[in-house]
């Protein structure tokens, strides 16, 4: 399912970082291996070849001694036939620089030579065409003039050797190649497992806590994670609908009663004439109950939103900020506050549109509560690179900035609101609806005034 | 106007039937959800008010069997539950209007009025145009005019005068202009709506002898002429 999920979030995965580091030091580990290996044979096969010039070179210096011109040069040209081509290389030339006896057709005019060995390379017959051979030789003179020179075709060798250091060399990128796909391998795996967990807690986190992870029958330690983590779901998903009840009956059995108070008023109030004090106080009552009314609302909605169970869908966050914009708009032109509103456009989050409409609503209404007049009241809604981000701001009072964190508490209204009329909640509401949406909220300073400012997750 | 109720707290359904009897309904009461589908399929009340929770058979459920069983009367839901996600599964269930309690007689009247002209025009042909008084309003070219002259609107003012229209001769409440204009549930904690209708009123009352928008004092709205 993740492959879709791109080559480069496979390289961030820590198991492919981790087969990076481990396929890195296997590559040096076969490269140190080989080189050993490599310089090791390498070491034994030339000292090999060069004592074998050696015994050659003294042995011929000795036959020289005892045997005349002739039988030397009749035992040079022997071993030249006896020997195969690629095997020793003799040459034995006159003061005048001509070869008297040998398989090598003349004197290496260039080629490397450092002290008394010489490296040239030498044209042998291959087939019908020719091919150069690498020779090492020894060169000395003998006694009347007479130059020497032994040596040995080290082609193969050369060729033992490169083959060694391309098979080095081949073997090491082989590793790395191992290395990294299987490195590649595992991170697409544990991405895969990994997406199939943030796919559920995605689902979880939009209120549906009926999802669980995929458990398969590997039981690897993904699979004991995804156990437990399950288990943990399944006594969070009990613990939400406990409180959901709990919810649920708390509002019915302070509803129900409230009802009955404002049926009775009603009646009261419609028995008796409406100038009598008995009308007065029953009035009264039912104001009583519309306020309780209200707050048990905000309770009963902040408690919901805490839960994290209310059904959440895409929202039209431009459409809804306008929206709150237009309604709020006339009441803060009529106080003689000026209304200022700059939307992008196309904004949308996951949401509850309820109750993200009642927390802007809130917050419209507090900053045409607390503007003074001549005031300004300014709401905007602005796509960011990492969020979407709504802010209102007003150029009243404000707040200081040690009781901000105060007023988002439950049920604080400052000394300067008391004479307001609200419940104190309205704040708290706005707190809990950007909680559940996973959004930060924060309050500032305008310069004059309060700002408000709502940052939804990108 | 045939009204049936079915609500389990006592008080309640006693107060609720003799306010709707003394505003000239006639009343039939249930206490429990069976007892409730029985009469509902067969008085063929012309409105339903059903409480969420009931005995026996719950009102949802209730519901849900009067509409698969092909019974179009429209229903309001009384719920004593909060109202985010309840709202929306009792409409679902196939509910036409949600109300929380505790609520005003005022709203719930106002509401069951509603209710009651939509379960007449269930059927009828879609209305393009409507009238009140020499007020006019086209939902096609969406243009207004009054007395023949024509009346410039935004399209929220035309959306409110469209809903006011529509329920002309009713009044309308507040909360009910919220829902239907804004569709918005929650009760603000100023009366913003009261800001918006001033301004309506000024654009197709101001010039014109007759006023047709009136406040009804401690209810809402309404929008018609006056005898």
């Amino acid at each position: 399912m993740s492959g879709e999920r791109g080559f480069a979030s496979v390289l961030g995965t820590s198991r492919f970082r981790i087969a990076i580091v481990y396929s890195l030091v296997f590559s040096l580990g076969t490269a140190l291996l080989l080189s050993i290996v490599y310089l090791a044979v390498s070491n034994v096969v030339d000292s090999g070849t060069d004592n074998l010039i050696e015994a050659e070179v003294q042995g011929l210096r000795e036959q020289y001694r005892v045997l005349s011109r002739d039988d030397f040069i009749e035992l040079i040209e022997q071993r030249s036939q006896a020997q195969d081509v690629r095997g020793a290389v003799y040459l034995m030339i006159d003061p005048q620089n001509r070869p008297i006896a040998g398989n090598m057709p003349q004197w290496p005019q260039s080629g490397e030579s450092s002290g008394k060995w010489l490296e040239f390379q030498m044209w042998v017959p291959f087939g019908d065409q020719t091919r150069a051979h690498e020779v090492r030789a020894r060169r000395f003179v003998l006694p009347g003039g007479y130059r020497m020179l032994v040596g040995h075709d080290v082609q193969e060798r050369h060729d033992v050797k490169n083959l060694m250091l391309r098979g080095l060399v081949i073997a090491v990128l082989l590793t790395l190649l191992l290395g990294l796909g299987g490195g590649f391998w595992m991170g697409r795996r544990i991405l895969a497992q990994a997406g199939a967990v943030s796919a559920v807690a995605q689902q979880i986190m939009r209120g549906d806590l009926s999802q669980r992870l995929p458990v398969h029958d590997s039981d690897d330690e993904i699979d004991r994670l995804a156990r437990d983590i399950n288990g943990m779901l399944d006594r969070i998903e009990q613990l939400t609908l406990g409180m959901r009840t709990v919810l649920d009956s708390a509002a019915h059995d302070l509803r129900t009663p409230l009802n009955r108070l404002q049926s009775r008023a009603e009646a009261g109030m419609a028995a008796v004439p409406s100038a009598s004090p008995a009308h007065q106080v029953l009035e009264q009552v039912s104001v009583e109950v519309d306020r309780m009314r209200g707050t048990l609302d905000a309770l009963l909605r902040i408690a919901l939103a805490e839960t994290g169970t209310v059904a959440r869908e895409p929202v039209d966050l431009s459409n809804l900020v306008q929206s709150v914009a237009e309604l709020y708009g006339p009441l803060s032109e009529e106080r003689g506050i000026a209304f200022e509103q700059r939307i992008d456009p196309a904004v949308t989050v996951q949401g509850n549109r309820q109750l993200l409409a009642q927390a802007l609503a809130n917050l419209l209404d507090n900053a045409i509560k607390f503007c003074c007049a001549d005031g300004r009241v300014r709401i905007v809604l602005d796509r960011l690179a990492d969020g979407n981000e709504v802010s209102i701001a007003d150029t009243g009072p404000g707040i200081a900035a040690d009781k901000r964190e105060l007023v988002l508490g439950r049920r604080v209204r400052l000394d300067e609101a008391r004479s307001l009329p609200g419940s104190g909640l309205g704040l708290s509401l706005v707190a809990a609806v950007a909680k559940l949406h996973g959004a930060k909220l924060t309050l500032g300073d305008a310069h004059p005034g309060l700002i408000v400012t709502i940052k939804f997750p990108a | 106007m045939h009204i049936l109720i079915v609500e389990d707290d006592e008080t309640a359904r006693e107060f609720l039937a003799k306010a709707l009897r003394e505003a000239g309904h006639k009343v039939d009461t249930a206490g429990d959800g069976i007892e409730g589908l029985h009469q509902a399929t067969s008085h063929a009340p012309e409105v339903i008010i059903v409480d969420r929770m009931l005995p026996k058979l719950d009102g949802l459920a209730l519901i849900s069997s009067l509409r698969a069983t092909g019974h179009k009367t429209p229903v309001l839901i009384l719920s004593a539950l909060g109202e985010v996600d309840d709202r929306i599964t009792g409409l679902r269930a196939g509910g036409d209007d949600y109300l929380t309690k505790p609520y005003h007689l005022s709203e719930l009247l106002a509401r069951v009025d509603a209710l009651a002209r939509r379960g007449q025009a269930l059927g009828g042909e879609v209305v393009t145009k409507l009238k009140v008084a020499d007020l006019e309003l086209d939902r096609m070219t969406r243009r207004v005019t009054r007395a023949g002259h024509k009346i410039e609107l935004t399209a929220r003012e035309f959306q409110l005068l469209e809903y006011l229209m529509r329920h002309s001769g009713q009044v309308v409440t507040r909360t009910m202009l919220l829902e239907g204009v804004w569709d918005y549930h929650f009760d603000p904690q100023t009366n913003v709506i009261d800001v918006h209708i001033s301004r309506l009123r000024h654009a197709i009352d101001k010039d014109f002898g007759k006023a047709l928008l009136h406040t009804v004092r401690g209810a809402g709205y309404s929008l018609r002429e006056e005898e």
